[in-house]
């Protein structure tokens, strides 16, 4: 897939009311692969520690014995950060304010995830 | 952690904590230690700050040559086990230059990330530079001992 495909399916998760970005993540280094984000969100610090936060959920997997996570999501007062496993070592990560509609956001999320991995 | 100036000890700390590195080194750009964590040799120390230095110098050069108006940002070798991250940054006492080696339990975004901050950090707490003390010949085999002492302890003796 070229990077402009990436770019529309992240532009696709933004336009949803409340998501302050979407970045596509490669887990394993912690860097930006793509992203849609507005000018103020630190995508590359986004990426950073999303990309930590998944592996150590994959490892709190592994050792309950548990299958990969597909998704990881936390929530704080400030908002909520959605992770989903893409293709291989990428993922798609969403920032969104409290206000964000996360239902709505995840089906979309998972939808573009598997699109990704198609 | 060894550090010849004690403000650099609380960034330093910050970035090794929340960036969960395993060996972290500071020096001049002319390869001079200023602080170190992670290392039990005082061989090693300069080898790799002597090493680090001439990278920077190569990747500006390098720079340079192809064009490019500034310095590469940072030089990251990244290996299976261990990766290593390169970068100089200004600070109110001249160019500096920071090393940083991390492993599976980190990634090049949190040590890119942190050491950002880490250098932020320096720039605001780094104090005014004092005019060069004249170096004496009697006093500097003292000073020199007293520099190594700070950065590897007894044991360098």
């Amino acid at each position: 897939m070229t990077h402009t495909p990436w770019q529309q399916l992240l532009d696709s998760a933004t336009a949803v009311p409340g998501v302050r970005g979407a970045v596509l993540v490669s887990v394993d280094d912690g860097l930006v692969i793509a992203e849609s984000a507005m000018d103020h969100l630190a995508t590359a610090d986004v990426a950073a520690l999303a990309s930590a936060i998944v592996q150590r959920a994959c490892r709190v997997s592994a050792a309950a014995g548990h299958r990969t996570p597909h998704s990881v999501r936390v929530s704080g007062e400030a908002g909520t950060l959605m992770a989903f496993a893409a293709d291989g070592l990428l993922w798609l990560v969403a920032v969104a304010d409290p206000s964000a509609e996360l239902g709505r956001l995840r089906l979309l999320l998972g939808d573009l995830a598997a699109s990704l991995r198609g | 952690m060894r550090v010849l100036e004690p403000w650099l000890a609380a960034p330093l700390t910050g970035l090794l904590r929340e960036s969960s590195a395993r060996l972290a080194l500071v020096m001049t750009a002319s390869g001079q230690v200023i602080a170190q964590h992670g290392f039990t040799r005082s061989l090693d120390v300069m080898a790799v700050a002597a090493l680090g230095a001439g990278i920077v110098a190569t990747t500006a050069e390098l720079a340079r040559l192809v064009g490019s108006s500034t310095d590469f940002g940072a030089v990251v070798h990244h290996g299976d086990r261990q990766g290593i991250w390169l970068a100089p940054f200004d600070t109110p006492r001249g160019r500096w230059i920071g090393i940083v080696v991390f492993g599976r339990d980190s990634s090049v975004g949190l040590v890119r990330m942190f050491f950002d901050r880490f250098a932020a950090e320096v720039r605001d707490a780094a104090p005014s530079l004092t005019p060069p003390r004249e170096l004496l010949a009697e006093g500097f085999e003292r000073e020199l001992d007293d520099s190594l002492r700070a950065l590897f302890g007894e044991a360098s003796r």
